[in-house]
């Protein structure tokens, strides 16, 4: 047989491109290949500098990095940072979110209070946060109030403005019929509104996680007498690239964490959104 | 006609206007409409799309007010019927963040009505609707017609004074249709309950009523009514009545008579 037809041969193909790709596509071979694409980086850049083609000056080297993370884990030092930057960015992640939530909420209750204080919510919004961090610490001194401050204003505003714009975009019909039911304007606030705001508000849980570690980290920079930031800029001033580079992957697993500790609970907190699974479409 | 006259009159409207303030000017929706339901009546409202129709049901339910216009429930003047009113959409509105249970319970919890005895009665309902097992499962896992059901149970539970149903079967399929059109006729016959059903079809309206209603294009008025003289068990048994066809071919003239007029 010489002749076959284009298309069935193109999907014999693709089926075993498909088997192909699945025989990694399982947790573990997703695994080994992140794995994998770690090591050959830091081999890639730990060849680089013994060639001499980066400078380990500039860049540190990797063999530099894990020899000062070891010993910094082992004195206690590493984890005593991470620990305090850690509980600044918990502190104010969960007092911004509250605060910020519990405000955007309450907006729902008067459309007169929220139309006027709107403008007002993206001035504060449309400044940048950072900025404020000299008159923080100006105002809450070098200690841990200042970074819970820093982290707070950053993640009270993103939670206040989503939680405002889900409770008004609260479906009308809902309302209605509790309405219709007799329900007063609490009832429909505490079984309506406050309901479908969760999703937005356990949304901005992800964001605001890492807002919250930004708020701590620049809180530290500005003044500190540890955490990781402390750490980084200290070490920056002193050209330890090695030891900025403990910091900096340190914050790097920290977050990369309490994303997935955010993940859990987003995904057990609303099992009424987990009642069929989403799957992204193959192509 | 004949048997109507010995009905009492449940539900009184009278002249009621209503207009809304749309990007071209005023629109009249309502304009001195007046109708009568009595008492375990079983009306449907039919009329060109656009005429009103769910005007008149958020009035009743009391979700905006009229401009104009008085209403009378047994006699007694009344703004509205808030918080007395089973009302049931397309759209079956079930709370997705709440079980099937916990739906059912929602009218009760609003009333304040203990926890237990509201369980109690929800879970005898959803019994006697053929929903045991349901009952901690989310909306979201449930057909159409299920979902449907589970509205009718929640509107049926707080034991209403009228049912309001604004086209509660039109999104499902036909078979669901009829199923749940003969489970609407039977819980109406067993809890006693009054009915105002708005329907663009006039099938379920002659198969469902004892009277339709037809109104004219905007602002509505009445048109006429129909008695219904069908003295079937089922839905589907009605339209197999003799009377049904020739019900439904009046009805039907009327409505394009007015669309002729309007348009």
């Amino acid at each position: 047989m010489t002749l076959t037809l284009p298309s069935a041969s193109s999907a014999v193909k693709s089926r075993a491109r498909a088997r192909r790709r699945a025989s990694f596509d399982t947790a573990l071979g997703r695994a080994f290949l992140q794995a994998l694409a770690v090591i050959a980086f830091f081999f890639v850049w730990e060849v680089g500098v013994r060639l001499g083609v980066v400078s380990a000056f500039l860049v540190g080297s990797p063999l530099g990095i894990f020899q000062n993370a070891f010993r910094m884990f082992f004195s206690g030092e590493l984890i005593s940072d991470t620990w305090t930057t850690l509980f600044e960015a918990l502190l104010g992640f969960v007092i911004g979110t509250i605060i910020g939530s519990l405000l955007g909420l309450a907006l729902w209750y008067s459309v007169f209070v929220a139309r006027l204080v709107e403008p007002f919510i993206v001035a504060i919004n449309s400044v940048p946060k950072i900025a404020l961090a000299p008159i923080v610490v100006l105002w809450f001194g070098t200690g841990l109030v200042s970074k819970v401050a820093l982290s707070v204003s950053l993640t009270a505003i993103v939670a206040l403005i989503a939680a405002y714009q889900a409770a008004k975009d609260a479906d009308p019909d809902l309302q209605s019929l509790l309405i219709s039911m007799g329900a007063d304007k609490h009832q429909v606030f505490f079984k309506a509104v406050v309901p479908s705001t969760l999703p937005a508000i356990i949304a901005t849980f992800r964001i605001n996680i890492g807002f919250g570690l930004v708020g701590a980290v620049v809180g530290e920079f500005i003044s500190s007498q540890r955490g990781l930031g402390h750490l980084i800029y200290t070490a920056s001033s002193l050209y330890d690239l090695n030891t900025v580079w403990v910091g900096l992957f340190t914050l790097m697993i920290v977050g990369f964490l309490l994303y997935y500790v955010i993940d859990l609970i987003e995904r057990t907190s609303l099992p009424w959104k987990q009642a069929s699974t989403t799957q992204q479409v193959q192509v | 006609m004949g048997g109507m006259s010995a009905t009492a009159i449940q539900l009184s409207v009278r002249n009621v206007s209503k207009s809304f303030h749309g990007k071209a000017g005023e629109v009249r929706v309502l304009d001195d409409l007046s109708f009568d339901i009595h008492q375990r009546d079983f009306v449907s409202i039919i009329g060109p799309s656009g005429c009103g129709k769910t005007t008149i049901f958020n009035i009743i339910a009391g979700l905006i007010e009229a401009d104009a216009g008085t209403m009378q429930h047994h006699g007694e003047p009344i703004g509205s019927l808030r918080g007395r009113v089973g009302y049931m959409m397309q759209k079956d509105l079930l709370f997705p963040w709440r079980t099937v249970l916990g739906n059912v319970l929602l009218g009760l919890e609003t009333r304040g009505i203990g926890r237990d005895a509201a369980e109690a009665k929800a879970r005898q309902y959803l019994k006697s609707f053929g929903l045991t097992g349901f009952e901690n499962v989310y909306p979201k896992t449930l057909s159409g017609g299920m979902r449907q059901r589970v509205a009718l149970i929640r509107t049926l539970i707080m034991d209403p004074d009228i049912l309001l149903l604004d086209e509660p079967f039109s999104a499902l399929d036909y078979q669901t249709r009829l199923y749940l059109e003969g489970v609407l006729k039977e819980a109406v016959e067993t809890y006693h309950k009054t009915v105002i059903l708005v329907t663009h079809d006039i099938d379920e309206a002659v198969a469902l009523s004892k009277r339709v209603v037809v109104l004219s294009g905007r602002p509505a008025r009445v048109k006429v009514v129909h008695d219904i003289d069908i003295a079937a068990h089922s839905p589907i048994a009605a339209r197999a009545d003799h009377r049904f066809s020739g019900y439904f071919h009046q009805l039907c003239a009327e409505l394009d008579i007015q669309t002729e007029k309007t348009t």
